[in-house]
């Protein structure tokens, strides 16, 4: 999995505007008005699915209506790695289901009706705008312990990314 | 959602200053729309957009609007301070627009955040035009995002 921060909102610029009107400079109010965009690249789509739960923010998705999938994009969880047996399972059931893939295709079904069956595990790219009170939200959430591996990573690499542009606003994260 | 028939910023003048804005609007729209359709990765998406130029993210606009695939506008984002703007008005903006951000600063006045596509939907809606035409005008003064202006609000920036 690899994160990119493409811009955030300069809180410098919004504490200018909020000392020109006279108004304190409330952390609270960052918290709104600061904004990361994203690109996550090489997540499975199970750690999309529950990203997009988060509804406060922006997502666009590479379209697999349009774009072909190969066998070489999947991820495989490392419980599934751990064992010899699951891994070969994991392996026979992605041939099976690829091969289906390329024969739908190669027979004329379109891309966006043969990828039916394709599986949860295939990698995905994505853009997500988000303000820092919502990414606050999801790093509380999936951060913790009862999280997934997958998207613990994801919130735990945005974390980082935010916390290194903007460190003033992530000094406490709280409950949100 | 929900519009209300009495409309925003009532005869008073409104003032709206431009506190910060996304880099580069239209290419960082054009990022967004080619991920939807590229398998590749984030650098190439950039290399391919910076060679073929702003022409091209001009083309990637006209795309996006014409097909109503207004959800890559939401990328591009920006804050705003807005003066004359009462506690009423406020509100009715905060009900009817919910990804809209709003914080007191003082009497009327008042920090926004919001994204581009909600800026089309303001614009397109009787009760928050004018605050909307504010924005916009604020956007062509401080040469923002002129051709996303040019693309989305119309022609000429008087002939609006």
């Amino acid at each position: 999995m690899r994160v990119k921060l493409l811009y955030n909102t300069d809180p410098e610029a919004l504490k200018a505007a909020m000392r020109a009107k006279g108004a304190a400079e409330d952390p609270e109010v960052l918290l709104d008005h600061v904004v990361y965009m994203f690109e996550i690249e090489d997540c499975s789509r199970v750690t999309t699915h529950q990203l997009v739960r988060h509804r406060a923010a922006s997502y666009d998705q590479e379209s697999q209506r349009f774009s072909a999938a190969t066998r070489e994009g999947v991820v495989t969880p490392p419980s599934v790695q751990k064992s010899q047996a699951a891994l070969a399972a994991y392996d026979e059931a992605l041939k099976a289901v690829y091969a289906a893939y390329e024969k739908m295709v190669a027979a004329g079904v379109p891309k966006e009706d043969a990828r039916y069956i394709l599986p949860s595990a295939i990698k995905t790219k994505l853009v997500m705008t988000i303000n820092a009170r919502s990414l606050m939200h999801v790093v509380w959430q999936r951060t913790a312990l009862q999280a997934q591996w997958e998207i613990r990573e994801l919130a735990n690499t945005m974390l980082g990314l935010a916390r290194d542009a903007t460190p003033e606003l992530w000094t406490k994260i709280q409950e949100r | 959602m929900f519009i209300s028939n009495g409309r925003l910023a009532r005869q008073r003048v409104m003032k709206v200053s431009l506190v910060w804005s996304s880099p580069s609007p239209e290419r960082t729209i054009a990022v967004a729309m080619r991920r939807c359709y590229s398998t590749k990765t984030i650098e190439e998406i950039e290399s391919e957009l910076e060679q073929k130029g702003a022409e091209y993210w001009k083309y990637l606009l006209t795309k996006c609007m014409q097909d109503k695939s207004l959800d890559v506008l939401e990328h591009f984002t920006l804050s705003l301070t807005v003066e004359g703007f009462g506690e009423d008005d406020a509100a009715k903006v905060a009900s009817c627009f919910p990804y809209v951000r709003i914080s007191g600063l003082g009497a009327e006045s008042w920090l926004m955040s919001l994204n581009a596509r909600t800026l089309v939907e303001m614009w397109r809606a009787p009760a928050a035009r004018k605050l909307a035409e504010s924005i916009v005008s604020e956007l062509d003064s401080k040469n923002v995002c002129p051709v996303f202006n040019q693309v989305v609000f119309g022609e000429k920036a008087d002939a609006r």
